[in-house]
């Protein structure tokens, strides 16, 4: 805990895990929504600690103000009154806990211990002009595809989404 | 003459160096300096709505021929410190079928986010919080934050009622952040810069010697994009005419009818923060914060040029809501996607034309 | 900080949302720990461009794509799961049968 940004590393990663787990265990899904709002803010915080300042306010743009209001709406548009009684977890707990340990120390162990000794090299520069000139040259063609998978993203949830008037057809 | 930024940076620099002379580490002293910027800054934004409050009442009741608070101080000046302490003094009360964690933090899920906002807002020369590179960016994604607020709000109250209004004024605010953030997308063209402070240094140029090189003086592009701006952001903080979601007479008071004492204190802070942003902003991107009419130096110091058209604005904001009804949710939502987005998108067609072309 | 750390916070994101999605009845508690697992692989990509290619920025441009496609993929999920609880009028995947054989 020499610097900053080591204390800060250790907040954030002690607030990323503890929310990510409040999403898992907790019996309310209102609640498991808004640790996992904590949680994805918490990345963005991560990524500004790596130098990726633009990545992390588009990161709290988009998970934050978009993707997890998304989430709150449906979750509180499709809560029962007495849901927050029942058991949120099914059977398979044992074995889901087995699974996720031991991909969590395959992943460790064999990947992770290799990279020991590398530390963090270069300057924090701001990447906003790289990302752009990224995008409109090397990466242009995944940039004009994802458009039209947005596109069809819109399309198609407004189409789910609507109500059928009944009897009609589509 | 009278800029006090550069003379605040030197004092930054003076007390971290005593705090290092006066045997604490340098990162201690670098940390304690900035926790007293921090700290004085906050205090900033708390005076913001102390003041806007007064204002809106007194312009309210100028509009309305009558005189507005009179009683409290001379011309009814400590009004909104009288109507603090009451409100700090108000039993608490979270609703029995209310989720209480829910309850209590949404208020300061929906006000944290506006006091982080204000960092990278240049209020003169040298006179900002952090220069940050992402600035604008930082300032759409932080008010974004603010939304899960809401929701929490309408869900907290544990009735129907505030459900619906915490949805809709979510789904309004969610709506119009799209043209904002499109408008502001031709300056940022413009200026190759999120900046804040790089887009307001780059306006302070003259044609002809006289005419300032403000955005919205360009022709077309720059009118059309702060009048988009100032629409959003009056949907933006729920006011007048896009406040179904608040308003007195339709569903009760939304999202925040069973908040009382501190916690509604905290939602309304929150509101008068974020026009008060929003003007600033404004601003910033399209007036040429800190700018003066006729030179850009002289007696009149950056900070008074920058508060004086942040208040004309925020003067604008007050104005709009004694002026004009109501609009039905319907109608403000077809105006957001049917009207304003498809004009920033030609606004943002146009800017690259005229950017191509000079 | 060295890039180990990062990559031991990233398995551990990844490891308690994969547990999420094997054990969680209600879906949408399924696409929150799915939402976890795509963040814990954003920051992997994020952390090696940072520590081993500092130089470029393909890992945050890539990063980009799978923010966009994740949102994208939210959206028409979770307007799946609207339309199933107009329907069955619950959101537990225990009662999602009718495929069943």
């Amino acid at each position: 805990m020499n610097s900053i940004p080591d204390v800060v590393f250790f907040v954030f990663a002690a607030l990323a895990i503890g929310s990510a787990l409040v999403v898992v265990i907790a019996r309310n899904v209102f609640h498991s929504a808004l640790a996992l709002t904590l949680s994805l803010a918490t990345v963005g915080g991560f990524f500004a600690l790596l130098g990726a300042d633009f990545l992390a306010a588009a990161q709290i743009l988009i998970y934050v103000g978009g993707i997890m209001i998304i989430m709150l709406f449906v979750v509180m548009l499709s809560q029962r009154p007495a849901a927050t009684l029942e058991r949120q977890t099914n059977r398979q707990g044992f074995w889901g806990a087995v699974l996720a340990l031991a991909m969590a120390s395959a992943l460790i162990i064999h990947f992770g211990l290799a990279y020991k000794t590398v530390v963090r090299a270069s300057i924090l520069t701001p990447t906003s002009q790289a990302i752009g000139r990224l995008l409109m040259g090397d990466m242009v063609i995944p940039f004009e595809v994802v458009s039209l998978v947005l596109l069809a993203a819109l399309v198609g949830a407004v189409c789910f989404a609507s109500e059928l008037p009944e009897g009609s057809k589509r | 003459m009278f800029e006090i930024g550069p003379a605040l940076s030197r004092f930054w620099q003076i007390a971290q160096q005593a705090g290092t002379s006066h045997g604490l580490a340098p990162i201690a002293s670098l940390v304690l300096v900035m926790a007293i910027q921090v700290g004085l800054a906050i205090l900033g934004v708390l005076l913001v709505p102390i003041v806007l409050v007064y204002a809106e009442r007194k312009v309210s009741a100028f509009m309305q021929a009558r005189l507005g608070p009179m009683e409290v101080g001379p011309f009814g000046i400590f009004q909104t410190i009288a109507d603090g302490i009451k409100l700090f003094f108000k039993e608490d009360i979270i609703p029995t079928g209310a989720d209480r964690w829910v309850h209590i933090w949404a208020p300061i899920i929906a006000c944290a986010p506006a006091f982080i906002c204000y960092a990278p807002v240049p209020f003169g020369k040298n006179l900002l919080l952090v220069d940050l590179d992402i600035g604008v960016l930082f300032i759409f994604a932080i008010s974004g934050v603010s939304v899960i607020g809401i929701l929490m709000g309408g869900w907290g109250s544990g009735n129907k009622f505030s459900m619906l209004g915490g949805i809709r004024a979510a789904a309004q605010v969610v709506s119009y952040e799209v043209p904002r953030v499109l408008s502001v997308v031709p300056v940022l063209m413009f200026y190759s810069s999120q900046s804040l402070r790089q887009i307001a240094l780059a306006q302070q140029d003259r044609w002809l010697y006289v005419v300032p090189k403000w955005f919205i003086l360009y022709p077309v592009i720059g009118q059309v994009a702060f009048l988009i701006f100032l629409i959003c952001s009056v949907a933006e903080t729920n006011r007048t005419p896009f406040d179904i979601a608040e308003a007195e007479s339709e569903l009760v008071a939304g999202f925040h009818t069973e908040f009382s004492g501190l916690k509604f204190a905290l939602f309304f802070l929150a509101e008068y923060a974020y026009v008060f942003l929003a003007s600033a902003m404004a601003t910033a991107l399209f007036l040429g914060g800190g700018d003066g009419f006729l030179s850009s130096s002289g007696w009149i110091p950056s900070w008074f040029w920058f508060l004086g058209k942040t208040f004309a604005i925020v003067f604008v904001f007050l104005w709009f809501r004694w002026t004009y009804p109501r609009m039905r949710v319907d109608q403000l939502m077809s105006f957001c996607w049917k009207f304003l987005l498809p004009l920033s998108f030609i606004n943002i067609l146009l800017t690259g034309l005229w950017i191509l072309w000079r | 900080m060295t890039l180990y750390h990062f990559l031991v916070v990233s398995a551990i994101l990844f490891s308690i949302g994969l547990y999420g999605v094997l054990t969680r009845r209600n879906i949408l508690g399924i696409f929150m720990s799915i939402e976890l697992m795509f963040n814990a692989a954003n920051l992997n990509l994020i952390a090696f461009n940072h520590y081993l290619y500092p130089g470029n920025v393909w890992g945050q441009g890539f990063v980009l794509f799978i923010i966009t496609l994740a949102a994208a993929e939210a959206v028409v999920g979770l307007s799946l799961v609207l339309a199933i609880y107009r329907n069955i009028k619950s959101v537990y995947t225990e009662n999602m049968t009718i495929l069943h054989g």
